[in-house]
C-alpha cells in the first residue's frame, strides 16, 4: 500500500517550482501589506458625513425649511442657558420665540450690541431634548441655608403651589399649597412668604394709579399698562419704548415683597438686612432677570446700601422640585395643612389669581371699584368671565360714577406677546391721530401664553405645552378665588394692617420710593421690525 | 462650482450651523476644546465649523478679548458702546487649494462641485496640508493615536444629493446661501451696490488666494473681523497672496517628475556602465590566473 503511493508520488512532476524562505517572505509580505490595505480600507471614502441631521432638512434644493434653526442665547443670560450637546435642531425654541412671543425675527438684523430676549423661558417648556434650560441656581440657595449667620426667607408665587405637584405625579391642577410651605421648611428656608400677599399689595398700589390717572390726579397717560410680568416689561422696554409711560410704575409682587421683608418684616423680627437672602419660587425665568435689574435695589437705596438687594436668588418651580429631589424630601410625607409664616402672607382671592391670565385685571378692577365708588364691587366683579380664558386678546367694559359722573372704563387682557404686538399698535396709532377718549383704560400683558400658569418656569408637559394642562392649571387658580371669604386685594388684612403700621397709605412717598420703579428705553439695543 | 454666500450681517450668533456640522458629521463635543460660540470660539479638530463673536468699538476697531464685568449681579458687561457681528468660520473651499498642491499622498482632492474633500484613508499624517492653508483650517487629532486631518468638507455627501450644506440648510435668519458660485458672486455684487454704502465694498473670496468657494459680505471691513486680507492695516499682518498658491510652486515643481525621470535614466546609464566594464574586468581578470597558473 504504502509503496504505491511512493511510487504515484515520485511519479508526479512538480508543477511549481519549491518555495524558497526568500519567495515565502515575499508573498507573506505581499499578503500582508494587502490585507491592511484591505482592512484599513483603502478605497476613496471621504471624512464627515456619518451622522443625521432632522429630517426637514433632508430635501435636495435651497429651499428654506419652514422650522429651522434655533433661537440665539447669550452666555450671560441670567434666565436660560442651553446645553449644545443635546440640541437637535428641532426648530422649535425658534417657533415659539417668533410666533408665541414676537421677539426673534421681530428685529432688523444685523443686531446692534445685545441678543434680544425677553426671558419668558417659553423655549425651555417647547424644548423636546431638553437643551434649553433655566439657568440653576439652586447652587446659592444651598449655601446660602449652610450659611449659620443668614436667614433664609423664602417667598413663593401664586402659580407654583399649582405647578409643583406635577413634578411629583400628580395631575395638573392640584394645588399643593401646604406641602410646598412644608418642602421649604424642610430644605431648611427659615421663613416662608406668600407672594401673592404681594400680589395683594400690588393690586392697592396699581389699582391707586389706575384711578389717579383716571380723575387726572396722575399726569400719566392712559391706558395703564400692568408691569407685573418682566417679560413683558423688557418687550415694552425693547420694541415700545415710547409707550413706557403708560407702564404701571407699581413693582411686581415680587419686586415689593424684597422691600418688605428687608425693611417691615426684618424691623419686626428684629433681623439685620444685610443678613437675610429672599429666595423667590417662581413659575418663570423672567424673574431671574428681573431680580438682576440693577435698579432693583430700592431697599438697598432706602437703607443707604445699594448693595442690599431687594431679592437675592429665584428659582422656578422646576428648580425647587429638583432641589426637593436632590436632597431627598419625602414627598408624601409633607403636611398638607402646613401654614405660611405670619405677617407677609396673607392673601385674597384677588393676589390668588395672579397666575392666571386675566387675573391681575379681574383683581384690579374689583379695588379700582373700591377705591372710586368708596364700597366694594357687586356680584359680576367676582367673576369676569369676558377676561377669563385662554384667548389672546380679551375685553370688557363697564361703567362707573367717576368724580360723580357715569364713566366707561375699557379694559383688555393680553396674552403672549404676539398678541401684545396687535394691541399697542393700536394704541400707538391712537396716540399719533391724537385721540382723547383713550380706546382702552387698562391693559394687562401677560409674556406667556395662559399666564403665570403655563410660565417659562413651570414643570414640563406633553410637548407642545397643551392647552388642556393650562386650562387645569387656570381652573384651579380660580377655584382658590372661589372658596375664599377674602376675595378684594384691599380688604386682606395684612395689607391693612402693613399700610397702617409702614407704608401710610397706596401710592405715597414711602410706597412710591420702596414699592414702585422706573423703566428704560431699550429701544437702542434692536431696531423693532416696521410692520408690512 | 458651487459655493456660498455668507452675508455676515444677518448672523445673530444662534449656533445652529455649528451644531448641524457636528450632527452631520458626528462629530463629538469634546469638553476640553474650543468654544464652537462666543467670542473665544476657534475651529478645532472637533469644531469644523465656529461662529465666533467679535466685538468692535463704534468705529468698528476691533476690541480686545478681555474685558472687565460692570454689573457684578448680572455679570452683564458694559456693551452699550460696542458693536457685535458674528463671523461664520469653517474652511473656504479655495478654487485652486495649496492643501491639495501641497498633499503628495492625494489624500485633499478637489470634487466635482469645488469641494475640498479629505480622503483620511490615503493621508500619510505628514501635516504638509496644515502649513500650506493660507487660513490655518486643517487641524489634527494631536490625541489620537492614528490620528487624521479635520477640516470642513463642504458637507460633500450632501452636495451630490442636491441638497446644501448642513450649516446652510439650518440657518435661521438667511446668513447663507448656496448656489452656483458665480451667480453667487454676482448677487454678492448686486447686494453691495444696491446697499448704499451699508456693506464694504468688497466680497471677500473673489480674488483672495485666487478665490474661493465661500464668498463673504460684510458691513464692518474684513480685517477688523479677524480675516487675513490682501492689503491689510495693521502692519504687524502679513497680507494674503491675491495669486493661488500653487501658481507661486507650480513653475519649478511641476519640473519634479520631468527631473525624477531624468535622473532614472541617469541612474539606469551610470548602471549599465558600471556593470560593463565590472563584466569586461572580471573576464579579464579570470583569463589571466590561467596563465600564470
Amino acid at each position: 500500500m504504502t509503496q504505491n503511493i511512493d511510487v504515484v508520488l515520485s511519479d508526479t512532476k512538480p508543477t511549481l517550482p519549491p518555495l524558497s524562505r526568500r519567495n515565502f517572505l515575499q508573498l507573506a509580505g505581499l499578503a500582508g501589506t494587502a490585507g491592511a490595505a484591505a482592512l484599513t480600507g483603502c478605497h476613496g471614502k471621504t471624512a464627515g458625513g456619518t451622522g443625521w441631521m432632522p429630517d426637514q432638512y433632508n430635501d435636495a434644493g435651497t429651499f428654506p425649511v419652514h422650522s429651522r434653526g434655533r433661537v440665539p442665547i447669550d452666555v450671560i443670560n441670567p434666565s436660560i442657558c442651553r446645553d449644545d450637546r443635546k440640541c437637535i435642531l428641532c426648530g422649535q425654541c425658534a417657533d415659539v420665540c417668533n410666533n408665541a412671543e414676537a421677539v426673534m425675527g421681530h428685529y432688523e438684523l444685523p443686531l446692534i450690541n445685545d441678543i434680544p430676549c425677553v426671558h419668558c423661558g417659553q423655549c425651555t417648556l417647547w424644548c423636546p431634548s431638553g437643551a434649553i434650560t433655566e439657568v440653576d441656581d439652586t447652587d446659592k440657595v444651598q449655601s446660602a441655608i449652610d450659611n449659620p449667620d443668614l436667614t433664609v426667607i423664602a417667598h413663593t408665587a401664586p402659580s407654583t403651589r399649582i405647578g409643583l405637584g406635577e413634578e411629583f405625579g400628580l395631575p395638573p391642577g392640584t394645588n399643593v399649597e401646604g406641602k410646598q410651605v412644608a418642602a421649604l421648611k424642610a430644605l431648611g428656608f427659615d421663613t416662608v412668604f406668600d407672594t401673592n400677599f404681594t400680589a395683594d399689595l400690588t393690586i392697592t398700589e396699581e389699582a391707586t394709579e389706575l384711578v389717579h390717572r383716571i380723575t387726572g390726579e396722575k399726569k400719566a397717560p392712559l391706558p395703564q399698562f400692568t408691569s407685573c410680568c418682566p417679560g413683558w416689561v423688557k418687550f415694552c422696554e425693547y420694541f415700545y419704548a415710547d409707550l413706557i409711560a403708560n407702564l404701571s410704575s407699581a413693582k411686581s409682587p415680587i419686586g415689593m415683597i424684597g422691600p418688605m421683608i428687608k425693611t417691615y418684616y426684618a424691623e419686626k423680627a428684629k433681623l439685620d438686612p444685610k443678613k437675610i437672602v429672599v429666595v423667590g419660587v417662581m413659575p418663570c425665568t423672567a424673574k431671574k432677570y428681573e431680580a438682576a435689574r440693577p435698579e432693583m435695589n430700592s431697599v438697598g437705596r432706602y437703607l443707604k446700601d445699594p448693595s442690599i438687594r431687594d431679592n437675592d436668588v429665584i428659582i422656578t418651580t422646576r428648580e425647587l422640585a429638583r432641589f426637593i429631589k436632590k436632597r431627598n424630601v419625602d414627598w408624601e410625607k409633607l403636611d398638607p395643612k402646613t401654614l405660611y409664616d405670619k405677617l407677609l402672607s396673607a392673601y385674597s382671592g384677588g393676589g390668588a389669581i395672579f397666575g392666571a391670565t386675566g387675573g391681575v385685571m379681574e383683581a384690579a378692577v374689583r379695588s379700582a371699584y373700591f377705591y372710586i365708588t368708596k364700597q366694594n364691587p357687586p356680584k359680576e366683579f367676582l367673576n369676569m368671565q369676558p377676561i377669563r380664558g385662554l384667548n389672546g386678546v380679551k375685553e370688557d367694559k363697564f361703567k362707573l360714577p367717576v368724580a360723580g359722573k357715569e364713566t366707561e372704563v375699557r379694559i383688555a387682557v393680553v396674552t403672549g406677546l404676539a398678541n401684545a404686538h396687535v394691541v399697542l399698535d393700536q394704541v400707538r396709532e391712537d396716540v399719533k391721530s391724537g385721540t382723547k377718549e383713550p380706546r382702552w383704560h387698562f391693559i394687562e400683558f401677560m409674556a406667556c401664553p395662559g399666564g403665570c400658569i403655563a410660565g417659562g418656569g413651570q414643570p414640563k408637559t406633553s410637548l407642545p405645552p397643551s392647552d388642556s394642562v393650562r386650562k387645569a392649571r387656570t381652573g384651579a387658580i380660580y377655584s382658590i378665588d372661589e372658596r375664599m371669604t377674602l376675595r378684594l386685594c384691599h380688604e386682606n388684612p395684612e395689607i391693612v394692617a402693613i399700610y397702617k403700621d409702614f407704608l401710610g397709605e397706596p401710592c405715597s412717598e414711602k410706597s412710591e420710593e420702596l414699592l414702585h420703579t422706573t423703566y428704560f428705553d431699550k429701544s437702542n439695543l434692536l431696531v423693532a421690525k416696521k410692520k408690512a | 462650482m458651487k459655493g456660498v454666500l455668507v452675508d455676515l450681517t444677518k448672523c445673530i450668533g444662534c449656533g445652529s450651523c455649528s451644531v448641524a456640522c457636528k450632527l452631520y458629521n458626528d462629530n463629538k463635543w469634546v469638553e476640553d476644546r474650543a468654544e464652537t460660540g462666543g467670542p473665544r470660539a476657534q475651529l478645532c479638530d472637533a469644531n469644523w465649523t465656529v461662529v465666533r463673536q467679535v466685538k468692535l468699538d463704534k468705529d468698528l476697531n476691533a476690541l480686545p478679548l478681555s474685558e472687565k464685568k460692570v454689573d457684578a449681579v448680572s455679570g452683564a458687561t458694559d456693551s452699550s458702546n460696542q458693536v457685535w457681528r458674528f463671523v461664520k468660520t469653517q474652511c473656504f473651499h479655495c478654487a485652486e487649494p495649496a492643501c491639495v498642491a501641497s498633499c503628495f499622498a492625494k489624500a485633499l482632492q478637489k470634487d466635482e462641485n469645488g469641494a475640498t474633500v479629505y480622503y483620511p484613508n490615503s493621508c500619510v499624517g505628514c501635516r504638509y496640508c496644515m502649513l500650506a492653508c493660507p487660513f490655518h483650517t486643517p487641524k489634527f487629532e494631536w490625541e489620537k493615536p492614528l490620528p487624521r486631518i479635520t477640516k470642513c468638507m463642504f458637507c460633500s455627501g450632501r452636495l451630490k444629493k442636491g441638497e446644501s450644506p448642513a450649516c446652510v440648510s439650518v440657518c435661521p435668519t438667511n446668513v447663507m446661501k448656496y448656489g452656483d458660485r458665480d451667480e453667487l458672486l454676482q448677487e454678492a455684487k448686486q447686494i453691495i451696490a444696491k446697499s448704499s454704502g451699508r456693506y464694504v465694498e468688497h466680497v471677500y473670496g473673489e480674488e483672495e488666494v485666487g478665490g474661493t468657494a465661500w464668498i463673504y459680505i460684510s458691513d464692518v471691513p474684513f480685517e477688523q473681523l479677524g480675516f487675513r486680507v490682501m492689503e491689510p492695516k495693521n502692519p504687524n499682518s502679513y497680507p494674503l497672496p491675491r495669486k493661488a498658491l500653487p501658481h507661486w510652486t507650480e513653475p519649478y515643481m511641476h519640473w519634479t517628475p520631468i527631473l525624477g525621470g531624468i535622473w532614472g535614466v541617469v541612474l539606469a546609464g551610470l548602471y549599465i556602465i558600471t556593470r560593463r566594464n565590472k563584466v569586461a574586468a572580471e573576464k579579464n581578470a579570470s583569463s589571466q590566473p590561467a596563465a600564470n597558473g
